[in-house]
């Protein structure tokens, strides 16, 4: 895993953000970043190379999976990772996202290990 | 034929790659099947379109983790090749071995299903095995700094979340079919799961995770939000925030963190209602458009049978298609349904400590008087360097706009305090039986912060009051033929640089003779005492009166309007009080814009200067000799409209004498306080103006007559008079 990468957190809530943000700090992640929504994270996106996004399904503005779609339709961004992390735990939700192609997700509540064998699924 | 050999070489491709948690392999996989299934639905046989879907339904479980043969898949594929191949040499295929993959696809399902579905038992069984477990978790668990943090951030954010919540629910009560709505009161409940199940807080993780599961039914239209679902989720809110605060003390004393709040009826509150709308399963439009007359119920339940066969059709598709319903109709319903107003605006907010706000606007204070005197200083009055000059004038507006920014950083919307009486009207007319629909407007006038949390309490009782004693019950409005439903409407605007307030309602209006029946036998009044109708309703501001002949949970225990009066005049207020017999009445607040400012007369006395709030003066005017009476033991009285007002002389009070010995020769100012007036006699009125009040400092609090300091315009400093210290004081030694 490439600890130098810059990974964007996105989640409109910003406690979950710092969880998610300190769980990677722990892991050895140097560069984290991060977004209120999926507006937000698109424009991150354009500004900055980024090697790993996390995202939140359920956010105002634009959901995760509106973000996921929009950056599955875009070239530039086919193959960037992109984990889910939601609560939207249900089985039609999961599916929509791997559907439209999100390379792992996550399901709230979660620990920092699910995260890391979730990391270490993509990244090998 | 040519498409289905692309896809199924694509998927041979993708099973060879599929490793259990390859989920981007995975959802290759689905997509390309429902391709598959899509364009060549019509050339495959129903075998191997079972096969298909059989080999979707394994393909989801894996990528939910239920199942992990890959071989399987593999097989499945193969399978499917297999019968292509078949099907272009135009052999029959053996439908054995397919049936058996099906089986074997399909077989895990019984099992696996099953730990799906019972996601709700699963969570049951947790909850038995896990009290006792629970309380060890989270009460022996040592707290790092870190997490103590993330626990304060959480119980800030989700506390300010969940009041956001009961504002919109109420709006949700009024447009159920707003998916908007649901959708923010929603994601907090979503974000709030999320955080405290991260957090292992397990009471508040199930129970939002219940609120969430019942708002994603009325979201995704399966039940409709009637007032037993907004009850429920207000009840939860209620628990929700209990738990919170429970573990707001939790973090301070390193005990308990959720506290033994129990959480079990309220679940299963909401499961009884989610199992309701299992049963009834209802579809919003079809509703709608029922209601609205434009189609009959069959007709609807028809369009919901056919679109069971065609599920990509919406029900208003059906229903125009098959001509029960114009297409007008149907469109107006579903802008019913959606409201579209799209997303409300999110503003940025830094959150400032008040404390920190206060000391910025009373350094800007000190900003302004420093620089008022930099202005007068001799050298610089007496200078006649242009740049200067112009440096000056340069800071002088600086300094006077950073005061107004100042200022205007202490004023918030009186949106929350309106909103909050919204929850309070509901909940009082719901246990009082009767129907009360609130209305306001103004809810962005802006008013001192200090001022919103001191206006709380006395709009609580006058809204209470409204509810309680003005509405009449849903009969009693029928029999006088107004509609059954009372209104009580809240409005703040500004006027004349006050804040007005006012709470209306249109039931019983003030009972005339019952005020006065009552202050006579309270000995309020003199029995014969002819009154005018405000000085009637205005005895319901006296000290233990209450009119009410029920006593209910929340008004009529005699203590009232007398203590609303109180705190509004503590917030240099007044309250007016309008009533149409039998129309309702109208209690009208009057605040000042802030309590860092004040509208005062300066008064001169001697060589004082002294502010009288504008607010408690009567008159200011230049008596006749003829107006003055001294009376034995009364003391000096000037007769002002026809009325003796006791004169009081500063000396009395703060041992200051005015140039002027007898009130013919200076100024008297007619002022009124709670009820007493006198007239202050003055050497001169010097003028008007707005001053910013300032404390006299810690050490002199205990001053009587005098509420603070300011410095004028002219760089001198006036004392702020205290009407209600001054009649004390006179009362004292007359």
């Amino acid at each position: 895993m490439d600890m130098g990468m810059t990974v964007l957190v996105v989640d409109d809530f910003a406690t979950m953000r710092r969880i998610i943000k300190g769980v990677l700090k722990d892991l050895g992640f140097k560069n984290v970043i991060e977004a209120e929504n999926g507006k937000v994270a698109l424009s991150e996106l354009k500004k900055e190379e980024i090697g790993l996004v996390i995202a939140d399904w359920n956010m105002p503005e634009m959901t995760g999976i509106d973000l996921l779609k929009a950056l599955r339709s875009d070239d530039r961004f086919k193959e960037l990772p992109f984990i889910m992390v939601t609560a939207e735990g249900q089985k039609a939700n999961v599916i929509e996202a791997v559907k439209a192609g999100v390379t792992n997700y996550i399901v709230k509540p979660f620990t920092p290990d699910t995260l890391k064998q979730k990391l270490e699924a993509i990244f090998g | 034929m040519e498409q289905m050999r692309k896809h199924l070489e694509a998927l041979a491709l993708e099973a060879v790659d599929l490793e259990p948690e390859d989920i981007p392999t995975m959802g290759k996989i689905v997509n390309t099947l429902s391709e598959l299934q899509f364009e060549c639905g019509d050339i495959l046989k129903p075998v191997c379109k079972d096969m298909i879907v059989a080999l979707q339904g394994y393909m989801e479980r894996m990528i939910l983790g239920e199942a992990q043969d890959v071989k399987l898949v593999s097989d499945a594929v193969s399978c499917l090749q297999a019968v292509y191949r078949s099907m272009t040499r135009g052999e029959e295929i053996r439908e054995e071995d397919i049936k058996l993959i099906i089986l074997r696809l399909n077989g895990s399902e019984g099992a696996t299903s099953r730990a799906s579905c019972d996601i709700l038992k699963l969570e049951k069984s947790d909850e038995e095995e896990g009290p006792e477990e629970e309380g060890h978790n989270t009460t022996q668990r040592e707290l790092t700094k870190e997490d103590i943090e993330l626990l304060r951030d959480f119980v800030s954010e989700s506390l300010e979340s969940l009041s956001t919540i009961e504002v919109t629910l109420i709006d949700l009560e009024q447009n159920p079919e707003d998916s908007e709505i649901i959708n923010s009161i929603f994601r907090p409940f979503h974000t709030i799961k999320g955080v405290s199940g991260f957090l292992s807080l397990q009471k508040i993780n199930k129970l939002a995770h219940c609120c969430e599961n019942l708002l994603d039914k009325a979201r995704s239209g399966e039940i409709r939000i009637d007032e037993t679902i907004t009850d429920l989720i207000l009840e939860s809110v209620d628990t929700l925030k209990q738990l919170i605060e429970a573990v707001q003390k939790g973090i301070e004393t390193g005990v308990s963190l959720e506290g033994n709040i129990d959480i079990d009826p309220i679940v299963k509150q909401i499961e009884v209602v989610h199992a309701r709308s299992e049963q009834i399963g209802n579809k919003p439009l079809g509703e709608i458009l029922v209601e609205d007359g434009v189609v009959s119920k069959e007709e609807v339940s028809k369009a919901l049978e056919e679109q069971k066969r065609a599920p990509e059709k919406k029900v208003g598709e059906v229903l125009v298609e098959k001509g029960a319903a114009k297409a007008q109709a149907v469109a107006s319903a579903l802008r019913e349904q959606k409201k579209f107003g799209g997303g409300r605006g999110t503003e940025l907010h830094v959150k400032v400590d008040t404390k920190k706000l206060d000391t910025l606007v009373d350094m800007t204070g000190e900003l302004v008087i420093a620089q008022s005197m930099l202005r007068q200083n001799e050298a610089i009055v007496s200078s006649t360097d242009q740049k200067l000059f112009q440096t000056m004038s340069q800071l002088n507006q600086i300094t006077s706009t950073l005061q107004k920014v100042a200022m205007s950083m202490r004023m918030v919307p009186i949106r929350s305090t309106f909103q909050k009486m919204v929850r309070l009207v509901r909940d009082l007319a719901r246990s009082s039986g009767k129907q009360v629909q609130l209305t306001m407007s103004g809810e962005d006038t802006e008013i001192d912060r200090n001022v919103v949390d001191e206006l709380y309490e006395p709009m609580v009782h006058m809204v209470r009051n409204a509810v309680d004693h003005g509405i009449e019950t849903p009969e009693e409005r029928k029999a006088v033929g107004k509609p059954h439903e009372g209104k009580v409407e809240l409005r703040a605007y500004h006027q004349s640089g006050n804040i007005i307030i006012e709470i209306e309602d249109d039931g019983r209006g003030l009972d005339k003779e019952r005020i006065l029946e009552k202050a006579k036998e309270k000995n309020l009044i003199e029995a014969e005492s002819s009154l005018t109708d405000s000085e009637i309703y205005n005895l319901i501001f006296q000290p233990g009166f209450s009119t009410a002949k029920k006593v209910t949970e929340v008004s009529g225990r005699g203590v009232g309007m007398d203590v609303v009066k109180r705190s509004i005049e503590k917030l240099r207020g007044r309250v007016e009080i309008e009533s149409r017999p039998g129309r309702g009445s109208t209690f009208v607040i009057h605040l000042p814009l802030t309590l860092a400012i004040i509208e005062g007369m300066v008064v001169r006395v001697g060589e004082e200067r002294y502010i009288v709030p504008t607010l408690s003066i009567l008159e200011s005017l230049k008596p006749d000799r003829s107006k003055y009476t001294s009376v034995h033991g009364r003391g000096e009285l000037i007769k002002v409209r026809d009325k003796l007002i006791p004169l009081v002389r500063f000396e009395k009070v703060f041992d200051i004498s005015c140039d002027c010995k007898d009130p013919w020769d200076g100024l008297v100012v007619a002022v009124e306080y709670d009820g007493a007036q006198f007239c202050l006699l003055v050497d001169e009125v010097v003028g008007k103006e707005e001053v910013v009040i300032k404390s006299l400092g810690s050490s002199l609090i205990q001053v009587k007559g005098v509420a603070g300091g300011t410095i004028l315009g002219d760089g001198r400093v006036a004392l702020i008079l205290d009407m209600a210290g001054i009649c004390e004081l006179s009362s004292a030694s007359a």
